[in-house]
């Protein structure tokens, strides 16, 4: 039984179904990548695993506990969500905009909204307007306020998008280091198969259903991963800058 | 900090003026029995009203900014001015007056009031209540009303309904304290609803997935603030009619000072839109004395050069 568990879901938008009885179980420290292509599913169960959306059957539950009947605040202390569009066009400040990670408490946390800023590598622009910014740049700092808001278990879609290559992988390394430390989970949706060597499982979606999952080099090397992605696949064994980690 | 100190001091001076020196200077440590006569019931009570409505008006606009996630929404955006005009003509053609001085004021809320509901019923779609459905729901309500406005207007001959219209425009010089204490209600009413919600609003501007991640429901929130908005928007109407401007326009002036923050965007947008209409009233009232401009020409007059000035040196919401 993991922290986080899908049982059994299934969820339509209209009458066709889109995920069809998809079970997902995600235990504390684990770190999980969904691939999948583009309309596979993706965001749709990251969504579903957020509460955002309710499946029409099925069961999701937290530490437990039935996901619908947590309070929103009681909820976003342990289970924290961020889309792949982050779209804003009003002129916060990075700090204002990451502090407001700390809403569902009352009380301080032990991270400092500065510390958060830090650790995405944007200390220099706490006092910028986010309408400044550019795409990664904006997409950090919403990585900074989902680090501040300190739940145990993130859901991330697509956070590498438009990401440079440095900071997709320093991105990877802080969740790995938060993993070592404070033993969160981590579910993010990836296109990137080369990413995938990062995490400890990936499960393949498509046409909303779950097709493979287990360690990335047997998913890798999987006729499965060629039949969702639709695409042949060689694996070189080429220097990876964030293997030494692994 | 500096500048919100400064703020504070220079309205509490506009609000000095207003009452004591303009049109013409009456000494408060010497009052005669004119004088106090023309403070208490004459310019008193109008700046009392000038600074509930501008206020109403410099939240709500703060409010739906963010709310809407637009940066041209304004509180009369969402058909609340349309349908308050409608019912106080409607009620002065077919009805006359029924309840005396407070006819207009009443008509003019029951009809904003009503048509916020209707504005919210029809932006509420898959559990939610979805900003472009509201916007285009209040520009819809809002041309049917206008609309029908206009026919009225033109069968009817009735010498009072020109003068309600007057008044539905933005006049001030009706002001008396009668309506204060209802206008007072409401406008701290819907003023205390959206401080109470106001983490709520900045969430909401993050987008609703962001809201809901961070504990929040994105559809409670909207309607509280929205209830905060009607309320406010619907008081400030009734009290001395539709001015312009200040909802639209303080709010983005604001953000240029403080940022986007709506912990301080709301308190502040009350503060100058209260201070900034009843320094236009009082110079409408002063520069060509007997005859007065009305207020809403003045806060255009003077804020929307500034505010182009503003625009050309930063940016608007991202644009």
């Amino acid at each position: 039984m993991g922290i986080l568990d899908l049982k059994k879901i299934s969820f339509s938008y209209n009458r066709k179904g889109f995920i069809k009885d998809l079970s997902i179980s995600v235990n504390g420290g684990e770190f999980i990548g969904l691939l999948g292509a583009n309309g596979s599913g993706k965001s749709t169960l990251l969504k579903l695993s957020a509460g955002i959306l309710a499946p029409q059957m099925g069961e999701i539950n937290l530490w437990n506990k039935p996901l619908h009947q947590y309070k929103g605040k009681d909820r976003a202390k342990l289970l924290s969500y961020l889309p792949q569009m982050l779209d804003i066009n009003v002129p916060f400040r990075v700090r204002e905009l990451v502090s407001m990670g700390l809403y569902p408490y009352d009380i301080l946390p032990q991270l400092s909204p500065e510390e958060a800023i830090k650790m995405v590598g944007l200390g220099e622009k706490t006092d910028s307007f986010i309408t400044e910014l550019s795409g990664g740049e904006r997409r950090r700092v919403f990585i900074a306020m989902t680090l501040l808001q300190g739940a145990g278990i993130l859901l991330l879609d697509e956070p590498l998008a438009n990401l440079d290559i440095k900071y997709q992988i320093e991105l990877i390394r802080l969740l790995r280091n938060l993993r070592d430390i404070k033993n969160i989970s981590v579910v993010m949706a990836l296109h990137d198969i080369n990413m995938a060597f990062q995490f400890d499982c990936v499960y393949i979606v498509k046409d909303g259903m779950l097709i493979a999952s287990g360690e990335p080099h047997e998913i890798i090397a999987s006729e499965l991963l060629k039949d969702a992605f639709d695409i042949d696949v060689t694996i070189s064994d080429i220097f990876h800058p964030l293997k030494p980690l692994k | 900090m500096r500048k919100i100190i400064l703020l504070i001091i220079v309205s509490i001076c506009i609000l000095f003026v207003s009452v004591f020196i303009w049109p013409k200077f009456i000494n408060p440590f010497n009052l005669d029995d004119t004088g106090s006569q023309i403070i208490f019931s004459i310019r008193l009570p109008r700046v009392i009203v000038s600074i509930l409505m501008g206020s109403a008006l410099g939240v709500s606009g703060a409010i739906l900014q963010g709310l809407l996630r637009n940066p041209l929404a304004d509180p009369y955006i969402l058909g609340i001015s349309s349908g308050a005009t409608l019912t106080a003509a409607a009620g002065l053609i077919f009805g006359k007056i029924i309840f005396g001085l407070f006819t207009i004021p009443l008509l003019a809320f029951i009809g904003a009031i009503s048509t916020g509901i209707a504005v919210g019923i029809m932006g509420y779609k898959r559990g939610g209540l979805l900003p472009e459905r509201l916007l285009l729901a209040g520009i819809g309500i809002g041309f049917l009303f206008s609309s029908i406005l206009m026919l009225l207007m033109s069968i009817s001959a009735d010498e009072g309904l020109k003068r309600a219209m007057l008044w539905i425009f933005g006049d001030l010089s009706m002001a008396d304290w009668s309506l204060i204490p209802y206008g007072l209600i409401f406008i701290f009413a819907g003023f205390l609803l959206s401080i109470w919600r106001v983490k709520g609003l900045n969430a909401l501007i993050l987008g609703d997935e962001i809201a809901y991640s961070l504990g929040f429901s994105p559809f409670k929130e909207r309607l509280i603030l929205f209830i905060s908005v009607g309320l406010m928007t619907a008081s400030s109407v009734s009290l001395g009619g539709v001015v312009g401007f200040i909802g639209l326009l303080i709010p983005h002036i604001i953000r240029f000072f403080v940022g986007s923050d709506c912990r301080f965007l709301l308190p502040l947008s009350a503060l100058v839109g209260g201070t900034f209409l009843c320094m236009a009233d009082t110079i409408g009232r002063t520069i060509v004395s007997p005859t007065e401009i009305p207020a809403g020409i003045i806060t255009a007059i003077i804020g929307a050069p500034y505010f182009l000035y503003l625009l050309r040196k930063r940016e608007i919401m991202g644009v």
